[in-house]
């Protein structure tokens, strides 16, 4: 292109910039601008509907099959510890540790009078486990069948990132193996050779734990998280990690 | 000197030993008269499972109770002797037995509610008692 013909063209400095085109290109630029602050450093919007139908995942969601779950029915809970006994006894938990215990607190009930609330308490199993994301040697995952969060002990180098990681507390170093130690619904010893309940659920007298598949509308845990009325909780669902240990108190 | 130190040094052993121990639990007010109203120390009982609290003050002084309103019919005197049945279980309470004759949801609060308000589990049995296999402290 020759110097004098460019010099025939309209000029495309700002001097010939239509106003409107000019707050055309701003708006679009404030636009853009929002866009990114409003969804991330505001969070104006939240970034997705997180929780909002509750703790218990609607009906065909279930990620797992069968998939695993416990019902506590904390207010039958008389801490007991025949669940404990149970426990100790079938997956030889030493005496410093445990795999599932019995938390205790008292509740005011006005004036001097207090009562006593007993709550059973394992590892969730959850469906975000927090301690496999941090377990550097995949020593610890969720079975992807069961959903059960299952330790290789071999693989297993004891760096217990994951005892800090869990929300739950619900591991624990075992010098035997030297490696951590968790609750794996009885995988190991009961449910791989055939049995169907863990022995906690079993050794219960008062029908506090009901284990069973939350996939299966005929299971006793689907009808009792489904139950119409019913309060269900879980601990801690602040952390994301979404649990299926399922606490009620029908 | 000597005679009256020995003696002293042991009394005054024992009895921090002994108020040590008691600090645990409520002291007993004057006024409390064991003969009229029961035993000051709650009875446990660890069978068929740990453990259950009852104490004879809510039953006599504040509920009213005389001691005839449960021995000998429901209960025999001796104490853990309830225990030691093999119907001393809910099933029975429920049934009218035992406890379950006023805990039937009428007279007082019905057996099969409000658990813990007896049921002090093994945590509250080792607070009280002690653990003294310490089973129940390991686990």
């Amino acid at each position: 292109m020759k110097i004098d013909e460019l010099e025939k063209l309209p000029s495309e400095d700002i001097s010939t910039l239509a106003s409107a085109e000019r707050r055309k290109f701003l708006r679009l630029g404030l636009v853009v601008t929002g866009m990114y602050l409003g969804g991330t450093v505001l969070s104006l919007t939240s970034a997705r509907n997180s929780q909002a139908a509750g703790v218990v995942p609607e009906i065909g969601k279930y990620p797992y099959s069968p998939h695993y779950s416990m019902v506590i029915r904390e207010k039958l809970c008389i801490d007991c510890e025949l669940c404990k006994e149970a426990c100790v006894k079938t997956n030889h938990v030493p005496a410093y540790g445990y795999r599932t215990t019995i938390l205790e607190r008292r509740r005011s009930l006005g004036g001097d009078r207090f009562e006593t609330i007993f709550m059973p308490v394992l590892c969730n199993h959850c469906n975000r486990p927090p301690c496999v994301r941090v377990c550097p040697t995949t020593a610890t995952w969720k079975d992807e069948k069961t959903g059960i969060v299952v330790m290789l002990p071999s693989r297993c180098i004891g760096c217990k990132t994951c005892m800090t990681a869990c929300p739950y507390n619900a591991r624990y170093f075992k010098e035997e193996t030297r490696a951590v130690d968790k609750c794996d619904f009885c995988w190991e010893a009961k449910l791989s050779k055939g049995e169907t309940n863990t022995a906690c659920a079993e050794a219960c007298p008062a029908d506090v734990r009901i284990f069973g598949n939350m996939a299966d509308p005929e299971s006793r845990v689907f009808k009792l998280v489904h139950a119409p009325e019913t309060m269900v909780w879980v601990l801690r669902p602040e952390t994301g990690a979404v649990p299926n240990i399922y606490y009620i108190n029908t | 000197m000597r005679n009256i130190f020995v003696p002293l040094a042991l009394a005054v052993f024992l009895g921090s030993g002994a108020i040590l121990y008691a600090a645990g639990q409520a002291p007993m007010p004057a006024d409390y008269d064991e003969d009229t109203y029961g035993p000051w120390a709650p009875v446990i009982w660890v069978k068929p499972v740990k453990s259950v609290i009852f104490e004879h003050k809510i039953h006599t002084v504040d509920a009213g109770l005389d001691c005839d309103s449960c021995h000998d019919d429901l209960f025999a005197m001796e104490a853990g002797a309830a225990e030691e049945n093999d119907d001393f279980t809910m099933e029975t309470l429920y049934a009218g037995g035992y406890c379950g004759a006023c805990h039937d949801g009428a007279t007082a609060f019905a057996s099969d509610t409000r658990c813990t308000a007896c049921h002090i589990g093994v945590r509250g049995h080792a607070r009280i008692v002690g653990s003294g296999d310490g089973q129940g402290s390991g686990h």
